[in-house]
Protein backbone atom coordinates (compact mmCIF):
# COMPACT_ATOMS: atom_id res chain seq x y z
CA UNK A 1 0.00 0.00 0.00
CA UNK A 2 1.21 3.69 -1.03
CA UNK A 3 1.79 6.25 1.55
CA UNK A 4 2.73 9.75 0.25
CA UNK A 5 4.41 11.87 2.63
CA UNK A 6 5.20 15.83 2.91
CA UNK A 7 7.41 17.11 5.19
CA UNK A 8 7.54 20.22 7.65
CA UNK A 9 3.72 20.45 8.42
CA UNK A 10 1.90 22.16 11.11
CA UNK A 11 -0.99 21.50 12.70
CA UNK A 12 -3.90 24.28 13.36
CA UNK A 13 -1.70 27.51 14.62
CA UNK A 14 0.88 25.08 16.61
CA UNK A 15 4.54 26.03 16.51
CA UNK A 16 5.25 22.18 16.19
CA UNK A 17 6.56 20.90 13.12
CA UNK A 18 5.47 16.94 11.66
CA UNK A 19 5.06 14.46 8.76
CA UNK A 20 1.82 14.84 6.86
CA UNK A 21 0.94 11.54 5.39
CA UNK A 22 -1.81 10.40 3.12
CA UNK A 23 -2.93 6.80 2.04
CA UNK A 24 -6.24 5.13 0.64
CA UNK A 25 -7.29 4.62 4.32
CA UNK A 26 -7.10 7.93 5.26
CA UNK A 27 -4.91 11.27 6.36
CA UNK A 28 -2.73 11.64 9.91
CA UNK A 29 -0.40 14.60 10.86
CA UNK A 30 2.35 13.18 13.13
CA UNK A 31 4.66 15.93 15.62
CA UNK A 32 8.29 15.43 14.52
CA UNK A 33 9.13 15.79 18.44
CA UNK A 34 6.59 14.03 20.89
CA UNK A 35 3.32 12.17 20.41
CA UNK A 36 1.05 14.62 19.00
CA UNK A 37 -0.92 13.19 16.23
CA UNK A 38 -3.86 13.97 14.16
CA UNK A 39 -5.71 11.23 12.45
CA UNK A 40 -8.33 11.56 9.64
CA UNK A 41 -10.55 8.17 8.51
CA UNK A 42 -11.28 8.33 4.97
CA UNK A 43 -14.93 7.94 5.41
CA UNK A 44 -15.10 11.00 7.51
CA UNK A 45 -13.26 13.31 5.22
CA UNK A 46 -16.04 15.32 3.19
CA UNK A 47 -14.12 18.02 1.73
CA UNK A 48 -10.77 19.69 1.23
CA UNK A 49 -9.75 23.73 0.56
CA UNK A 50 -6.02 25.16 -0.40
CA UNK A 51 -5.82 28.77 1.06
CA UNK A 52 -2.67 30.83 0.86
CA UNK A 53 -2.08 31.36 4.97
CA UNK A 54 0.73 32.99 6.55
CA UNK A 55 2.98 29.56 6.62
CA UNK A 56 3.00 28.70 2.84
CA UNK A 57 -0.28 27.09 2.22
CA UNK A 58 -2.74 25.37 4.10
CA UNK A 59 -4.57 22.26 3.37
CA UNK A 60 -8.13 22.49 4.83
CA UNK A 61 -9.91 19.55 6.08
CA UNK A 62 -13.64 19.24 6.29
CA UNK A 63 -14.87 15.89 8.66
CA UNK A 64 -18.57 14.09 8.58
CA UNK A 65 -18.99 15.85 12.71
CA UNK A 66 -18.77 19.02 10.76
CA UNK A 67 -15.22 19.52 12.42
CA UNK A 68 -12.40 20.92 10.63
CA UNK A 69 -8.49 20.37 10.75
CA UNK A 70 -5.73 22.57 9.43
CA UNK A 71 -2.55 21.75 7.95
CA UNK A 72 -0.01 25.00 7.49
CA UNK A 73 3.35 24.54 5.70
CA UNK A 74 2.19 23.27 2.14
CA UNK A 75 4.12 24.61 -1.00
CA UNK A 76 2.94 25.90 -4.07
CA UNK A 77 4.27 22.73 -5.85
CA UNK A 78 2.59 20.30 -3.73
CA UNK A 79 -1.09 21.42 -4.64
CA UNK A 80 -1.31 19.22 -7.57
CA UNK A 81 0.03 16.47 -5.96
CA UNK A 82 -2.12 16.41 -3.28
CA UNK A 83 -5.33 17.49 -5.85
CA UNK A 84 -4.30 14.18 -7.34
CA UNK A 85 -4.13 12.40 -4.40
CA UNK A 86 -7.32 13.64 -2.69
CA UNK A 87 -9.53 12.70 -5.55
CA UNK A 88 -7.58 9.79 -5.99
CA UNK A 89 -8.42 8.49 -2.35
CA UNK A 90 -11.33 10.08 -1.30
CA UNK A 91 -12.96 11.27 -4.37
CA UNK A 92 -13.03 15.03 -3.46
CA UNK A 93 -11.47 17.81 -5.27
CA UNK A 94 -9.37 20.19 -3.59
CA UNK A 95 -11.07 23.62 -3.65
CA UNK A 96 -8.66 26.83 -4.36
CA UNK A 97 -9.99 29.93 -1.46
CA UNK A 98 -8.98 32.69 -3.26
CA UNK A 99 -7.27 35.28 -0.33
CA UNK A 100 -7.11 39.08 -0.85
CA UNK A 101 -3.91 40.82 -1.00
CA UNK A 102 -4.88 44.37 -1.69
CA UNK A 103 -4.36 45.96 1.55
CA UNK A 104 -7.67 47.83 2.09
CA UNK A 105 -9.28 48.09 5.41
CA UNK A 106 -12.68 48.02 4.34
CA UNK A 107 -14.73 45.14 2.73
CA UNK A 108 -17.45 42.99 4.08
CA UNK A 109 -18.08 40.51 7.09
CA UNK A 110 -19.63 37.23 6.57
CA UNK A 111 -20.43 34.69 9.10
CA UNK A 112 -18.96 31.34 8.08
CA UNK A 113 -20.21 28.63 10.77
CA UNK A 114 -17.85 29.18 13.54
CA UNK A 115 -15.95 32.42 11.80
CA UNK A 116 -16.58 35.31 10.78
CA UNK A 117 -14.58 36.05 7.77
CA UNK A 118 -13.58 39.25 6.17
CA UNK A 119 -13.95 39.85 2.54
CA UNK A 120 -11.92 42.35 0.48
CA UNK A 121 -13.65 42.70 -2.84
CA UNK A 122 -15.13 39.11 -2.63
CA UNK A 123 -11.88 37.42 -1.43
CA UNK A 124 -11.17 36.58 1.83
CA UNK A 125 -8.96 38.68 3.97
CA UNK A 126 -8.44 36.75 6.86
CA UNK A 127 -11.04 34.48 9.06
CA UNK A 128 -11.70 35.26 12.99
CA UNK A 129 -13.04 32.03 15.19
CA UNK A 130 -15.70 32.99 16.90
CA UNK A 131 -15.19 30.18 19.29
CA UNK A 132 -12.04 32.19 20.73
CA UNK A 133 -13.89 35.86 21.21
CA UNK A 134 -13.61 36.16 24.85
CA UNK A 135 -15.64 39.57 25.19
CA UNK A 136 -17.35 41.99 22.48
CA UNK A 137 -18.52 45.17 22.23
CA UNK A 138 -21.17 47.63 20.84
CA UNK A 139 -19.68 51.61 20.78
CA UNK A 140 -22.61 54.12 19.75
CA UNK A 141 -24.21 52.07 17.27
CA UNK A 142 -21.29 51.65 14.77
CA UNK A 143 -18.57 50.66 15.97
CA UNK A 144 -18.04 46.51 16.79
CA UNK A 145 -14.91 45.38 19.05
CA UNK A 146 -14.16 41.95 19.64
CA UNK A 147 -11.25 40.41 22.22
CA UNK A 148 -9.61 37.53 22.11
CA UNK A 149 -8.77 35.12 24.50
CA UNK A 150 -4.59 35.30 25.36
CA UNK A 151 -3.38 31.49 24.82
CA UNK A 152 -1.48 30.57 27.57
CA UNK A 153 1.90 29.73 26.08
CA UNK A 154 5.23 30.00 27.40
CA UNK A 155 6.57 33.34 27.25
CA UNK A 156 9.86 33.10 24.78
CA UNK A 157 11.10 35.72 22.72
CA UNK A 158 10.11 33.81 19.24
CA UNK A 159 6.66 33.77 19.91
CA UNK A 160 4.27 34.59 17.69
CA UNK A 161 2.51 38.21 18.09
CA UNK A 162 -1.06 37.36 19.36
CA UNK A 163 -3.94 39.68 18.22
CA UNK A 164 -5.81 40.52 21.08
CA UNK A 165 -8.26 42.98 20.13
CA UNK A 166 -9.97 44.19 16.80
CA UNK A 167 -12.73 47.02 16.27
CA UNK A 168 -14.29 47.49 13.29
CA UNK A 169 -16.66 51.01 12.13
CA UNK A 170 -19.88 49.78 11.04
CA UNK A 171 -21.15 52.82 9.00
CA UNK A 172 -23.66 50.98 7.26
CA UNK A 173 -25.74 49.12 10.03
CA UNK A 174 -28.71 51.65 10.66
CA UNK A 175 -29.85 50.87 7.23
CA UNK A 176 -28.99 47.52 6.53
CA UNK A 177 -27.35 44.69 8.20
CA UNK A 178 -25.99 41.27 7.14
CA UNK A 179 -26.36 38.60 9.69
CA UNK A 180 -26.00 40.36 11.95
CA UNK A 181 -28.88 40.22 14.06
CA UNK A 182 -27.53 38.70 17.35
CA UNK B 1 -18.56 46.86 -5.50
CA UNK B 2 -15.15 47.63 -7.29
CA UNK B 3 -14.42 50.58 -9.18
CA UNK B 4 -17.29 53.13 -10.19
CA UNK B 5 -18.09 54.82 -6.58
CA UNK B 6 -14.47 55.90 -5.49
CA UNK B 7 -14.68 59.08 -3.16
CA UNK B 8 -13.48 62.70 -3.61
CA UNK B 9 -9.31 62.51 -3.58
CA UNK B 10 -9.59 58.36 -3.36
CA UNK B 11 -6.91 57.00 -5.43
CA UNK B 12 -6.38 53.30 -6.32
CA UNK B 13 -3.64 51.60 -4.13
CA UNK B 14 -2.70 47.89 -3.48
CA UNK B 15 -0.35 46.10 -1.42
CA UNK B 16 0.35 43.35 -3.52
CA UNK B 17 -0.75 42.09 -6.69
CA UNK B 18 -0.92 38.12 -5.59
CA UNK B 19 0.50 35.93 -3.37
CA UNK B 20 3.89 34.62 -4.55
CA UNK B 21 4.58 38.76 -3.78
CA UNK B 22 4.02 38.23 0.32
CA UNK B 23 7.51 38.44 1.61
CA UNK B 24 9.08 35.05 3.21
CA UNK B 25 8.94 36.87 7.04
CA UNK B 26 5.16 36.59 7.57
CA UNK B 27 6.10 32.72 8.26
CA UNK B 28 6.75 33.41 11.68
CA UNK B 29 3.57 34.69 12.48
CA UNK B 30 4.76 37.89 13.41
CA UNK B 31 4.03 42.01 12.29
CA UNK B 32 6.37 42.75 9.14
CA UNK B 33 7.06 45.80 7.83
CA UNK B 34 7.06 45.93 4.14
CA UNK B 35 9.21 49.21 3.01
CA UNK B 36 9.18 48.25 -0.31
CA UNK B 37 5.59 47.28 -0.58
CA UNK B 38 4.55 50.48 1.79
CA UNK B 39 2.50 47.61 4.15
CA UNK B 40 2.94 46.31 6.77
CA UNK B 41 1.80 42.78 6.87
CA UNK B 42 -0.48 41.64 10.64
CA UNK B 43 -0.73 37.93 11.40
CA UNK B 44 -4.46 37.80 12.04
CA UNK B 45 -5.01 33.56 12.92
CA UNK B 46 -2.78 32.03 10.81
CA UNK B 47 -3.45 34.46 7.67
CA UNK B 48 -0.71 37.02 6.62
CA UNK B 49 -2.86 39.77 6.16
CA UNK B 50 -1.05 43.04 4.50
CA UNK B 51 -2.25 47.04 5.09
CA UNK B 52 -0.91 49.43 2.97
CA UNK B 53 0.31 52.21 4.58
CA UNK B 54 -2.82 55.05 3.25
CA UNK B 55 -4.86 52.82 5.47
CA UNK B 56 -3.23 53.27 8.47
CA UNK B 57 -3.45 56.62 10.85
CA UNK B 58 -1.62 55.84 13.34
CA UNK B 59 0.35 53.42 16.09
CA UNK B 60 0.40 53.14 19.51
CA UNK B 61 2.15 51.48 22.44
CA UNK B 62 1.09 50.59 25.92
CA UNK B 63 3.19 48.17 28.54
CA UNK B 64 1.76 46.87 31.30
CA UNK B 65 4.56 45.08 33.32
CA UNK B 66 5.82 42.11 31.35
CA UNK B 67 3.44 42.74 28.60
CA UNK B 68 3.53 45.35 25.35
CA UNK B 69 0.66 46.28 23.78
CA UNK B 70 0.75 47.52 20.26
CA UNK B 71 -2.10 49.01 18.50
CA UNK B 72 -2.85 49.87 14.54
CA UNK B 73 -5.24 52.91 14.09
CA UNK B 74 -6.60 52.61 10.49
CA UNK B 75 -8.01 55.54 8.54
CA UNK B 76 -11.93 55.03 8.58
CA UNK B 77 -14.76 57.19 7.88
CA UNK B 78 -16.42 59.44 10.60
CA UNK B 79 -13.51 60.25 12.88
CA UNK B 80 -12.91 63.76 13.89
CA UNK B 81 -9.08 63.93 13.04
CA UNK B 82 -7.37 63.46 9.91
CA UNK B 83 -7.93 65.38 6.83
CA UNK B 84 -10.92 64.27 4.78
CA UNK B 85 -9.14 63.78 1.72
CA UNK B 86 -6.43 61.33 2.90
CA UNK B 87 -9.37 59.28 3.73
CA UNK B 88 -9.46 55.47 1.78
CA UNK B 89 -13.02 55.36 0.63
CA UNK B 90 -13.88 53.31 -2.23
CA UNK B 91 -17.53 51.97 -0.75
CA UNK B 92 -18.17 54.27 2.28
CA UNK B 93 -20.83 51.71 3.63
CA UNK B 94 -18.54 48.88 3.69
CA UNK B 95 -17.17 47.97 7.09
CA UNK B 96 -14.02 49.19 8.28
CA UNK B 97 -11.26 47.53 10.48
CA UNK B 98 -10.90 50.63 12.88
CA UNK B 99 -8.29 49.11 14.66
CA UNK B 100 -5.97 45.99 15.63
CA UNK B 101 -4.35 45.19 18.63
CA UNK B 102 -1.22 42.80 19.46
CA UNK B 103 0.82 41.69 22.95
CA UNK B 104 4.14 40.54 23.13
CA UNK B 105 6.40 40.28 26.12
CA UNK B 106 8.92 42.03 23.36
CA UNK B 107 8.87 44.92 23.89
CA UNK B 108 12.02 46.26 22.77
CA UNK B 109 10.86 44.66 19.26
CA UNK B 110 7.43 46.54 19.12
CA UNK B 111 9.27 49.70 19.90
CA UNK B 112 11.05 49.04 16.72
CA UNK B 113 8.10 47.97 14.82
CA UNK B 114 6.08 51.03 15.95
CA UNK B 115 9.10 53.26 14.90
CA UNK B 116 9.03 51.50 11.51
CA UNK B 117 5.34 52.41 10.77
CA UNK B 118 5.57 55.96 11.74
CA UNK B 119 8.80 56.03 9.40
CA UNK B 120 7.12 54.71 6.56
CA UNK B 121 4.15 57.22 7.10
CA UNK B 122 6.29 60.25 7.67
CA UNK B 123 7.86 58.78 4.36
CA UNK B 124 4.56 58.44 2.48
CA UNK B 125 3.28 61.68 3.34
CA UNK B 126 6.08 63.73 2.57
CA UNK B 127 6.22 62.21 -0.51
CA UNK B 128 2.53 63.22 -1.46
CA UNK B 129 3.04 66.42 -0.35
CA UNK B 130 5.88 66.85 -2.48
CA UNK B 131 4.04 65.29 -5.43
CA UNK B 132 1.10 68.25 -4.57
CA UNK B 133 3.99 71.33 -4.61
CA UNK B 134 5.05 70.07 -7.84
CA UNK B 135 0.92 69.86 -9.27
CA UNK B 136 0.34 73.69 -7.87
Amino acid sequence: MTTTQFDGIYHGLSPEVGKFRIAVSGMAWKAEEGDQMVAMQASDIKWAQWIRVARNYQLRVGLKDRSKETFDGFVREDHDRLAHLLKQHFSITLETKEVSFKGWNWGVTDFQGQELAFLVSNKTAFELPLTQVANSNIAGRTEVSLEFATQNRKPSRNAPDEMVEIRFYVPGTQTKSRGSDA
Amino acid sequence: GTGGKEGKGWKRFQSYKGEAALPREVENLRIFVDRKSQSVVLPIHGYAVPFHINTIKNVSKNEEAEITLLRVNFQTPGQLAGRKEDTPFEDPDATFIRSITYRSIDGSRFDAISKQITDLKKEVNKREQQKKEMAD
